[in-house]
Order: C-alpha cells, then sequence, then structure tokens
C-alpha cells in the first residue's frame, strides 16, 4: 500500500492543533494521569507510614501470593496493590484514545469538512493512519511519562522492594507493548462507533464495553489468584493483537470515501 | 476538461434488498476548457452526485467519464489533485484560524509554497487582516471566501462550486460572483451547480438542466430561442382585433398573445421579418410606439423544461 507520509503527518498536525484548542480533551489528558499517579503514591506513602506507626491496615485478610511471601507484609500487600493499579494505568491508552478519535470524526461529521477533506488527494487509509496516530499517540505517551513519573515518585515515597516489584520487567514490556495496542484497539473503537453516533460522548460509553475485561484483570491480580509474569503480558499483547486486527478491519470498512459520504449521518 | 458518457450512479436502499435508488442516469456531457458551465436542477435531481462521481468522491455505477484527461474510477488520485471543489456548505474547521485551515488543504494537496500561496488568495478575498481569527468567527460570506480560497490554493484549472452564493446577503454574493468572473478570466474550467437562475444566466456560457438524466444543454440565450422562438413585443397605443388579424395574416409569424396594450409576436428571423411586421400593423391602422425583443427569463425555460419532464413521467 502507497503511503504518502506528508499527508498522514498534515492530518496529525491537523488534528494536535484542533486538540490543543479543545478544553475537555487536555482537561481529561491532564488530569486522569495525574489522579492515578497521585493516587498510587500518596495510598504507598500513607499505608507505610500507617505502618510504621503501628496502625493496622487489615493487611491478612488479603490473600499474598508465594512470589510476595519472603517480603514484610506490609510491602507484600502495597505491591499487590500497586500491581491492580497497573491495569489501570493501563486505562490511560484504552479510554483516552477513543475519546480523542470520537471527537476528532463526530467534530468533522458536525463542522461537515469531510468532503472537502476527502476531496484532495489523500487517500482515505492516510487519513484513517493520521487521524489515528494523532488521537493514539498522545495517551501513549502519557502513560509512559506515568509509569515514569510513578516510578519516581516510588523511589521517593515508598521502599526498594516496592520500587523493584513495580518497576520490573512485567511492567516496562506491559507499558511499552500492550499501551500502543490497546490505544489502537480505542481508536479504530472510536471510528467504528463515530461512524454510527454524532456524540463523542456516546462512543465513549460504548467503547467502555472494552475496559472490564481490564478491571476484572486487576480484581483477579488483587485477590491472589494470578501473579502476573512477562509470558502472561506476551500472551496478553497477543490476544489484544488478533481484537486489534479484527476491529481494524471493520473500522476500515466503514472508513470508505463512499460509505462516509453517503452513510454516515 | 469533462466528458462523461452514460454516467450513471444507483445507490442501495440499505436495509431493503433488490431495491435501488437511481440518483443519475445515462448523463451525458462535455464541458470545454475555460468553459463556466452551469448545472441546474431541482433539489435531488442528481446535481451534487454528478459532482462527486466528477471530483472522484464516489464511484459510478456505469457509464464512463474523465476529468482533465484522467479517467474516473481508474486515475482518481488524480482527478483530485486536479480539481478545485466547493462543497454546499464552506465545511472549515471552526477552532483553527484562516491560516491554519489553508495551510493544512495545501499540505494535502502538495502546494510548493503553501506560505505565497496562503497569503495570495487571502489577500485576494480580502481575508487578509482575518487571517489570524478562528474560522468559527467569521460571517457566513467570509467562511464561504475562505472555502473558495481553499479551493484554488494549488492552482487548479477546473472548480467545482456547489451553490457558491446559496445564504449569501446580496453584497457578498456580489464578491463570490465577480471573483468567478474573475476566474473565468483566468482561463478556468468553472462547473457550477446553482438554484440561483439569475446567477446562472449572468456568469454561465452554457447551462445543463438535469433531473436525474439530462434534460437540454445548450447556451441560455439558445436555450431561449429553442424554447420560445425568437419573440417581438410591439407596443401599440390601443390594440384591436384587426390589428392582430393583420399579424396573424403575415406568413412568417407563428404565434401572436395580446397583453396588456402590447402584441408578443414569435416569428422567424427576426431581423428580417420585423420592419414587414411594423407594415402590415401601421397598414391595418395601428399606432405602433415601441418594438422591442420579447425577454425570456431563464426562470422560465427552466419551469418549462422541468414541467415538460414531469408530463413525461406521468404519461
Amino acid at each position: 500500500m502507497n503511503v504518502n507520509w506528508f499527508c498522514v503527518w498534515a492530518v496529525v498536525g491537523k488534528e494536535w492543533a484542533e486538540i490543543k484548542r479543545n478544553k475537555a480533551i487536555l482537561l481529561m489528558m491532564a488530569l486522569v494521569p495525574v489522579l492515578l499517579v497521585a493516587m498510587i503514591v500518596g495510598t504507598d506513602y500513607f499505608m507505610l507510614r500507617a505502618s510504621a506507626a503501628g496502625q493496622d491496615m487489615d493487611e491478612d485478610e488479603l490473600p499474598i501470593p508465594e512470589q510476595l511471601q519472603h517480603l514484610p507484609q506490609i510491602e507484600a500487600f502495597i505491591i499487590q496493590m500497586n500491581e491492580q493499579y497497573m491495569f489501570y494505568l493501563l486505562l490511560i491508552p484504552m479510554t483516552l484514545p477513543v475519546y480523542i478519535a470520537a471527537h476528532s470524526i463526530v467534530g468533522e461529521k458536525e463542522t461537515r469538512t469531510l468532503e472537502p477533506l476527502l476531496a484532495t488527494p489523500i487517500s482515505t487509509w492516510e487519513l484513517l493512519v493520521g487521524k489515528s496516530i494523532a488521537a493514539a499517540a498522545p495517551p501513549i505517551v502519557l502513560t509512559w511519562i506515568s509509569f515514569a513519573v510513578l516510578l519516581a515518585g516510588l523511589w521517593f515515597a515508598a521502599t526498594p522492594a516496592i520500587l523493584f516489584y513495580t518497576a520490573r520487567d512485567v511492567w516496562i514490556v506491559g507499558m511499552l507493548l500492550v499501551s500502543p495496542l490497546l490505544a489502537l484497539l480505542s481508536v479504530m473503537v472510536g471510528v467504528i462507533v463515530s461512524s454510527r453516533v454524532n456524540d463523542p460522548r456516546a462512543a465513549q460509553q460504548i467503547a467502555g464495553v472494552f475496559v472490564v475485561p481490564l478491571i476484572g484483570l486487576s480484581l483477579v491480580v488483587l485477590f491472589g489468584m494470578v501473579f502476573i509474569n512477562v509470558s502472561m503480558v506476551i500472551y496478553a499483547a497477543m490476544v489484544i493483537l488478533i481484537v486489534d486486527l479484527v476491529a481494524t478491519y471493520f473500522a476500515v470498512k466503514v472508513f470508505q470515501r463512499e460509505t462516509i459520504l453517503t452513510r454516515w449521518k | 476538461m469533462i466528458r462523461a458518457r452514460g454516467l450513471t450512479k444507483q445507490f442501495p436502499h440499505f436495509g431493503k434488498r433488490g431495491t435501488e435508488t437511481l440518483a443519475v442516469q445515462d448523463l451525458d456531457l462535455d464541458v470545454q476548457k475555460g468553459e463556466v458551465f452551469g448545472f441546474l436542477g431541482p433539489n435531488g435531481a442528481g446535481k451534487t452526485t454528478t459532482v462527486r462521481m466528477l471530483c472522484a468522491l464516489i464511484a459510478p455505477t456505469g457509464g464512463e467519464a474523465w476529468v482533465n484527461g484522467h479517467r474516473v474510477g481508474e486515475q482518481d488520485r488524480a482527478i483530485r489533485a486536479s480539481v478545485g471543489i466547493l462543497t454546499e456548505t464552506p465545511g472549515l474547521y471552526a477552532k483553527l484560524d484562516a491560516v491554519t485551515n489553508l495551510s493544512f488543504f495545501a499540505r494535502l494537496y502538495g502546494v510548493a509554497d503553501i506560505p505565497g500561496q496562503v497569503a495570495k488568495y487571502l489577500q485576494m478575498l480580502g481575508l487578509w487582516d482575518r487571517r489570524h481569527d478562528l474560522a468559527g468567527s467569521f460571517s457566513k460570506g467570509m467562511r464561504q471566501k475562505l472555502a473558495i480560497a481553499r479551493a484554488l490554493l494549488h492552482e487548479p484549472p477546473l472548480l467545482f462550486l456547489d451553490e457558491p452564493t446559496s445564504g449569501l446577503d446580496p453584497e457578498a454574493a456580489r464578491v463570490v460572483r465577480d471573483f468567478i468572473d474573475e476566474l473565468r478570466g483566468q482561463g478556468r474550467t468553472i462547473f457550477m451547480c446553482t438554484h440561483n437562475l439569475d446567477e446562472a444566466d449572468r456568469l454561465c456560457d452554457r447551462i445543463a438542466v438535469i433531473k436525474q438524466r439530462l434534460i437540454r444543454v445548450d447556451t441560455p440565450a439558445r436555450l431561449r430561442q429553442q424554447l420560445y422562438g425568437h419573440g417581438v413585443l410591439v407596443r401599440l397605443r390601443a390594440v384591436a382585433p384587426e390589428h392582430v388579424a393583420a399579424v396573424k395574416a403575415l406568413p412568417f409569424v407563428q404565434d401572436v398573445q395580446q397583453a396588456d396594450g402590447s402584441l408578443s409576436v414569435k416569428l422567424d428571423d427576426p431581423q428580417a421579418n420585423n420592419p414587414r411586421l411594423v407594415r402590415a400593423l401601421v397598414a391595418a391602422g395601428a399606432d405602433v410606439q415601441f418594438v422591442e425583443e420579447a425577454e425570456h427569463s431563464l426562470e422560465s425555460v427552466y419551469f418549462d423544461l422541468i414541467s415538460e419532464t414531469h408530463e413525461e413521467e406521468s404519461a
């Protein structure tokens, strides 16, 4: 497939110029990672302080996986909680791209800019790639930055053991590999849903269904049923990749020049 | 510039198997270089569908067409690069300023000197002082001008204008019309869909009237002639039955209508026969005050053509 990257980057530049002027998106992009990181670091810090002060944390109630049983109980408990929080961090590339993509496409429908845009020499594939990069890249980078800031925060606020387990290969691979795949899925869902609805929030609500498995997995981890390792992350990435390919197939199908002009309402 | 033969577009009725809507049927068109070509028809006649097919936005389901030497359906990217289009609604990014709007499209069209071209058209259309204002803050007329600038950034030899003055106030409409006239002076070919028949009459070299299929195509003057022949309006001090009888007796007269102290006479070769007509009236005792060419508006031509089609369809 012959892709004119000059056109793709023109679309990316235009999309980002529009995002910069959209306060709702900017606020969401700023608030979600800041709140998540602050919550994780804050929780770890106050639990350690409370434990040091001899306050009872009820950590006995949570089953600790055997991989953490050599650690002091409070550290094992916090690490297990952080394992669950890491899934929440992966919600950034899952929830933000769908919102940005839906805003972008629904916005084009509302302002009727799609026809003049499609009348240019750009191919629908280049347009889709441009919109996908524009919607997915900021949340992916934001996820990575949040992860880095989280590790820096834990370096100050937590113990070396907590930092070690949070910064272990599982989550580095998870952040680098899984977050782009989740972002791609999120964008494709945004494209598919936006072809049918005229409200970005509706697109986001429908895409919310895809968050459920992630939350479910986080609870499984929290209750000590599974202790995530690298091979599990890679298997999960492969499954998400397959779902991505299916979603991309349907997104490309609805994102055709004639379909957009004659069927999108 | 444009050649279409048997161009047809059928849309499937989504959700209903086996039913289709015929938007355009067997359309033959030839638009020459430098021509301002008017495309008229009622709502739903297939004008926008035709423009979309010719701009390689949607694929025909039948027939073939060439635009700027490129075949529709085979060289679509080349067609889109070589035409400019003003869509029915301006379609601008409201949260971006005028310069960013135009620069984005200039990049997509592969314009070499983007700042130069953007400045040229913003100045030409009187938007230079508002270049850093958001397109969303523009009046309807300014938005239309910005959309015209966008269609011209890559200097296309062929321009499609869909309702270029629709919804504009008279002053803004006049600016747009003058600009279209200026573009004609530059030798560009303009394909214009409009419901404004007066505008079509003033701007277009030739006019096509369509309703799914082509009803008639010609210059406005020849369309009038084809429909009404050559007409002369003779104003008399008072019209008497013998005056009408004298005119009817002339061999070159096809029809005579009497109205308001005037005779509307349809005749062959007015230049040769008008003196004979006046002499016949004077001989019949008429006091001739004025003789003038009978005017038929394009509007009456249009309505007659469309009603002819309605009658054919109902028959």
